[in-house]
């Protein structure tokens, strides 16, 4: 039964990390830009989601959609008003840009918010579903369910809509992309879009689960990005993967050696890459002579 | 560019001059001695992320990692046999170092972003045993590291000059490593790395060497530190702050220059502490460092040093422009002694055994089998073609033969040695020289420097001699001139027109002294004229011993040059023949023109 719990603890968790770090393969995916400021946007939407909570006392759940949308607005302005001037120079330059923006949005939420943990406790915060012998915590089941169903909405969206259609399409060949029409700036706009607005679903997420503060970020960029080279740079199903791998190692972690989840996550990490250098999903870069 | 270089070496060693004076005639502040001492750690630190990052061009966030690891090494040691941290900072660089080898071997080995990430996941993934394995580090309080006897009244004065000459060793070694074919090698990876190892570059061992020498300074200063501070402890936020600076600093100083990350060190840890004077806790002076490393990257991505020398350089060279090439001149063959230039030592010349074989070659995408079941050899000393029509599998069935790809089923064979699973460079060093499609020459490196980057083998001996050592120059320059491409040398490449870059890719390859030579497509896209000119090199080269594959559309060309032709379509060899054979082959015209085709044909 153990064992069940612990489990059922790491898909939850697993649920929370697919979300999050499927916005950020996205964006890679689509504009070759490793986004290591997810973390920063991610803290950035729960301070605020903190904070209008703690001003109006709002059902947290409810801000879910305002977040989303409002970071998928500031992501979008991220992208037209820097990352975009920056791609030409090449993947290293972006993720110089990216740090930096991370650097300085923990510097204004520090500012904001001090250097303090928040947290939101509704009232379930601290109530569990029991079904048998099995203890679900409310914020725990909440979160892994909603970010299973944003996840679900996005996946269906990238199969179905013709937005979908050709950011995949941009993502697989800019160019011939380009050809029919699929504008590679349109493209890696909605891109970057989407990928913050995953950050700030999650962010709301988080914050009922987790107390934050704005160093938080650099814990959770870490896990995100271990996930996203674990699964395959750029690939959303390897992405899932990697995250339920991390859900449920770290939550076996937590129950018998928690000091070290983190260590063993990073280590799965190393030995996968020693055996697949292109994550598990990932595909090896086709070099052709055409390219 | 030599006459750019002498003004930054001169700013760099009169800072390294005026380092040198300061406690000796400043006064001895110990505030300002403490401050330098933090600048001089960054400016170590620059430089060292310099060889991996700058001159290879892969970032890497997480590097401060090293400097940790040297703290804590001189830290451990020190505390178990008794001896301060300081006196065993060879050993910090030397594990700092073969952590970095594992570090480098498990990430390096793809072209991929992966690295960049994970050099944040090393950062943090040691930080977290340094805060749990209590038994050795003293968990997250850390621990008083063992002091000498004459460091009682905490002195800094020594602790300068220390870091002061682990500066100028740094400075020393990121220099010798710029002069030497391994920065060479750097430099090209940077600059197209798949190109790198098509010339006989082991790309791998390359970046592992670099990364692991770019932690050495590292390892070096950490233990000095752990002494200077007094006492190590894992703060993961101040080591992720730490590998900000750094990077900032070699990025504002200027990346893959010698002395911009030294001279970025000094202005962002200054920036720092005057930012801390007036602007006081963490959180403002994270915000600006923020900043000014959006500002650095948009507006000024080359760095403070490379900026100004262009600034400098278009004033002193306008009007001097590009020299008017005489097109007719270019590829007419000189009478040079070839044979000594491409003439390859130590092969089996056994006329029975074929130059190259591919034997029962498979190769699918999917569902789609590109190649089926390929059989064929080219002889040696023979020009022989490869045709198809487009999709039949001939680039395909190339990238098999060079490397690019791995074939799912079958061997290919060069001179009688089984070479399916060799790496690309194992394949250039054997003999097998291939020409791109597309050019792909390292833009930003002059002719000659393009010339002599291709290695005919990897050793230490050819890691660390010089760029431009040797009868390596001398050959370069023979083989341009029997190009007739002499008068390029010193262009940059990516100033040529595109048939001018398909010979000196050309000269390129022969550099390796190849016994074979694969061209792609090496009359797609250059005038008449220069096709006339490089059919005239070919049969030179071919006359001199050396075989050549070609894979061309210019069915012309193909039939003319060549002693024997192999024809593809879907993915099968059609038929192989002399050139005659081939043109009259009935099943070629179907295989070109289509089935309907040959109906009508029939019709009439």
């Amino acid at each position: 039964m153990e064992i069940v719990q612990i489990l059922a603890f790491g898909i939850l968790m697993g649920g929370v990390y697919a979300l999050l770090s499927s916005g950020v393969t996205l964006i890679f995916g689509v504009l070759d830009v490793v986004n290591v400021a997810q973390g920063s946007f991610l803290v950035f939407s729960a301070l605020l989601t903190w904070q209008i909570w703690d001003l109006t006392g709002i059902e947290p759940l409810l801000l879910i959609p305002v977040m989303g949308a409002l970071m998928a607005f500031f992501g979008w302005i991220i992208y037209r008003g820097l990352v975009k001037r920056v791609v030409p120079q090449g993947p290293g330059m972006t993720v110089l840009l990216m740090f930096g923006v991370a650097i300085a949005m923990e510097g204004i939420l520090n500012i904001a918010f001090g250097n303090k943990f928040k947290s939101v406790t509704p009232p379930y915060f601290t109530q569990s579903l029991q079904i048998g012998e099995l203890v679900l915590p409310y914020p725990q089941l909440i979160s892994g369910v909603m970010a299973a169903i944003v996840l679900v909405g996005l996946f269906f969206y990238l199969k179905l809509s013709w937005a979908g259609r050709a950011l995949r399409a941009s993502a697989q060949n800019k160019d011939g992309a380009a050809l029919v029409g699929i504008s590679s700036i349109k493209a890696s706009s909605l891109a970057f879009a989407i990928g913050a607005m995953t950050a700030g679903v999650g962010g709301v997420l988080l914050i009922i689960m987790y107390p934050i503060y704005p160093a938080t970020q650099y814990d959770w960029i870490a896990k995100l990005l271990g996930i996203i080279v674990l699964g395959g740079m750029g690939s959303i199903p390897g992405a899932v993967i990697a995250s339920m791998i991390l859900g449920i190692s770290e939550a076996f972690a937590q129950a018998y050696i928690p000091q070290w989840s983190a260590a063993i996550f990073f280590g799965v990490i190393l030995v996968v890459l020693l055996f697949r250098p292109e994550g598990l999903l990932g595909e090896k870069t086709r070099e052709d002579v055409t390219t | 560019m030599t006459a750019l270089k002498k003004p930054a070496n001169i700013v760099g060693a009169l800072l390294i001059a005026l380092l040198f004076l300061y406690p000796l005639v400043g006064g001895g502040s110990r505030y300002f001695e403490s401050v330098l001492i933090v600048c001089m750690l960054y400016a170590i630190m620059a430089s060292g992320w310099n060889i991996i990052s700058g001159l290879a061009g892969y970032v890497s966030l997480g590097h401060s990692v090293y400097l940790y690891i040297g703290m804590y090494t001189g830290a451990i040691l020190g505390k178990m046999w008794g001896v301060p941290p300081m006196y065993l900072m060879v050993l910090g660089g030397v594990v700092a170092a073969a952590i970095a080898i594992v570090v480098g071997f498990i990430t390096l080995r793809t072209r991929s972003h992966s690295f960049v990430i994970i050099t944040i996941a090393v950062l943090l993934l040691f930080m977290t045993i340094a805060q749990n394995w209590k038994g050795l580090t003293g968990g997250t309080d850390g621990f008083i590291v063992k002091q000498p006897e004459w460091n009682k009244d905490n002195p800094t004065t020594p602790y300068y000059y220390v870091f002061l000459a682990l500066l100028v060793l740094t400075v020393a070694l990121v220099a010798f490593i710029m002069r030497s074919r391994l920065g060479a090698g750097l430099v090209a990876i940077r600059n197209d790395e798949g190109k790198a190892a098509s010339i006989g570059i082991n790309t791998t061992l390359y970046k592992v060497t670099a990364y692991a020498l770019s932690a050495v300074p590292f390892g070096f200063a950490g233990a000095v530190y752990a002494q200077y501070l007094g006492f190590v402890t894992p703060t993961t936020a101040l080591a992720i702050l730490m590998s900000v600076f750094l990077v900032l600093a070699a990025l504002v100083g200027g990346r893959g220059t010698l002395w911009g990350p030294v001279i970025g060190g000094f202005l962002v840890w200054g920036a720092n502490e005057a930012s801390t004077v007036l602007a006081g806790e963490l959180s403002a002076r994270l915000l600006i460092m923020g900043v000014i490393l959006i500002l650095t990257v948009m507006f000024m991505p080359a760095g403070l040093l490379p900026t100004i020398s262009r600034f400098v350089h278009r004033r002193k060279s306008q009007g001097s422009a590009v020299a008017f090439i005489d097109q007719a001149s270019i590829a007419q063959t000189r009478d040079v002694a070839i044979d000594s230039i491409v003439a390859r030592t130590g092969q089996s010349t056994d006329p029975a055994v074929p130059e190259l074989e591919v034997k029962g070659i498979v190769k699918r995408f999917g569902g789609v089998t590109a190649v089926d079941g390929v059989s064929m050899t080219v002889e040696r000393g023979s020009i022989t073609g490869l045709i198809g029509p487009n999709g039949s599998g001939k680039t395909t069935l190339f990238n098999c033969m060079t490397g690019t790809f791995q074939p799912d089923e079958g061997a290919v064979i060069l001179n009688g040695e089984d070479i399916t699973r060799q790496k690309v460079w194992t394949r250039a060093h054997e003999g097998l020289g291939r020409t791109f499609q597309i050019t792909r020459l390292f833009k930003s490196m002059t002719v000659l420097d393009n010339l002599v980057a291709p290695l005919e083998k990897t050793s230490v001996r050819e890691l660390v001699a010089g760029r431009y050592s040797g009868e390596e120059v001398d050959r370069a320059r023979e083989v341009l001139d029997f190009m007739g491409l002499a008068q390029f040398e010193g262009q940059e490449a990516a100033a040529l027109s595109f048939g001018q870059q398909k010979l000196v890719e050309l000269a390129q390859v022969l550099m390796l002294r190849p016994s074979i030579i694969l061209l792609d497509e090496p009359a797609s896209g250059i005038n008449p004229t220069l096709i006339e000119k490089l059919a005239s090199v070919i049969r030179r080269l071919n006359d001199a011993g050396t075989t050549v594959l070609i894979v061309e559309h210019n069915i012309p060309l193909v039939l003319s040059l060549c002693d024997r032709v192999h024809v593809l379509a879907d993915g099968q060899v059609l038929i192989s023949g002399t050139p005659d054979e081939i043109r009259n082959d009935p099943q070629v015209i179907e295989a070109y023109l289509g089935p309907d085709h040959m109906l009508e044909v029939n019709d009439v």
